[in-house]
């Protein structure tokens, strides 16, 4: 009788084992960004080519130079729910004009400046997107894939990250924080 | 073969150019980089970020091939094994580490294994033990029932020789 005990306690802690390594989702989404309230690292990155007029041929960033809280958003031409999330950005870039400073930032996508051209024009994204070729600054930003949003505090820090694609409604909610 | 005109030449020369120029610049880069074997060394030790229980050293996913370059680079420039370990500790955390690092709560995925082992290896030994005794234990047996088995053994034995198929019916007869 102990016996079945004990092999009926052992199976049932292996099962619920199994059962929560199936159940407990995607784990690699819920890794937290190690830039978490620090502030992240400068980069200087070439524009897409209808930047330039307004922004000038290159965009140079710098933890809080800005003095307006950011939204540092990484895409890739390739990427499905970038361009998924994409009008949500360029809406939510509008609705916070002069107050939020939103930057899109191409990444993990060597070579694909015309592909990059055309994801930029698609959406008529009016905030500066920017061309990390060698993705270097998605590794300075310890990015795991695309898409992924970082909202940055006006002094620099870096207050949370999204992986996965954003929408309206979590675009508001994290930008009412930044801007508590 | 017909002639091209100089401005016809010159713009399929140019149109090659671009193919040629998108060529080097593309994906390819990353992969053609000579890279040092040092290089793979080090991706051993890191994990892919957009990869599933692949190294660096193994992946060929865009973001690893420029991780590897990154490596080099970093090689190229003098840093050590343990500097460049720690440049990408530094911005993905201790999950960017294959082997994590032997303090704190990391520490445990260290020892307990050894701890499994040593449990494992004195369980064994306390039931070796234990049938080892149960092996050496005299058995009191009464005559008669010797008897018994000897009688059930010869008559089992006379069954088979005489019928095989008898087998079951030969079997010596359970203990009352």
């Amino acid at each position: 009788m102990k016996r079945v005990a004990i092999v009926a306690v052992v199976t049932a802690a292996l099962g619920g084992l199994f059962l929560f390594g199936l159940l407990r989702g995607s784990p690699d989404r819920d890794i937290p960004s190690n830039l978490i309230g620090r502030p992240f690292e400068a980069f200087e990155l070439p524009l897409h080519a209808r930047y330039a007029p307004e922004f000038g041929p290159t965009l140079a960033v710098a933890p809080g130079e800005a003095g307006v809280p950011m939204v540092i958003n990484f895409w890739a031409s390739w990427c499905g729910p970038c361009y998924q999330e994409a009008p949500f950005l360029e809406d939510a870039a509008r609705r916070y004009e002069g107050e939020v400073a939103f930057v899109g930032i191409q990444t993990q996508d060597r070579g694909a400046l015309a592909a990059g051209r055309a994801f930029v024009d698609q959406f008529d994204l009016s905030f500066p997107n920017a061309i990390d070729d060698d993705s270097r600054t998605s590794i300075a930003f310890g990015l795991f894939g695309v898409p992924e949003t970082f909202f940055v505090h006006a002094d620099g820090t870096v207050a949370y990250k999204h992986a996965g694609p954003v929408d309206g409604a979590l675009l508001d909610a994290r930008i009412a924080e930044l801007r508590r | 073969m017909t002639r091209l005109l100089p401005l016809r030449r010159i713009a399929l020369a140019a149109t090659w150019l671009v193919l040629l120029a998108g060529l080097v610049g593309s994906t390819a880069w990353a992969q053609q980089r000579a890279l040092d074997a040092e290089v793979f060394a080090i991706g051993d030790e890191l994990r892919c970020p957009t990869c599933v229980s692949e190294s660096v050293a193994e992946s060929n996913s865009a973001i690893a091939r420029e991780m590897r370059v990154l490596i080099q680079d970093q090689l190229d420039q003098g840093r050590t094994r343990a500097e460049i370990l720690a440049f990408f500790q530094e911005r993905y955390g201790d999950w960017i580490l294959l082997n994590p690092p032997r303090t704190g709560v990391m520490l445990l995925v260290w020892l307990l294994p050894v701890a499994a082992l040593l449990v494992g290896a004195a369980v064994m030994l306390v039931l070796i033990r234990r049938w080892r005794r149960a092996a050496d234990l005299v058995v009191d047996v009464a005559d008669d029932d010797r008897e018994r088995v000897r009688a059930a053994l010869a008559a089992s034995g006379a069954a088979s020789g005489a019928a095989h198929a008898g087998s079951d019916a030969s079997a010596p007869a359970p203990r009352p």
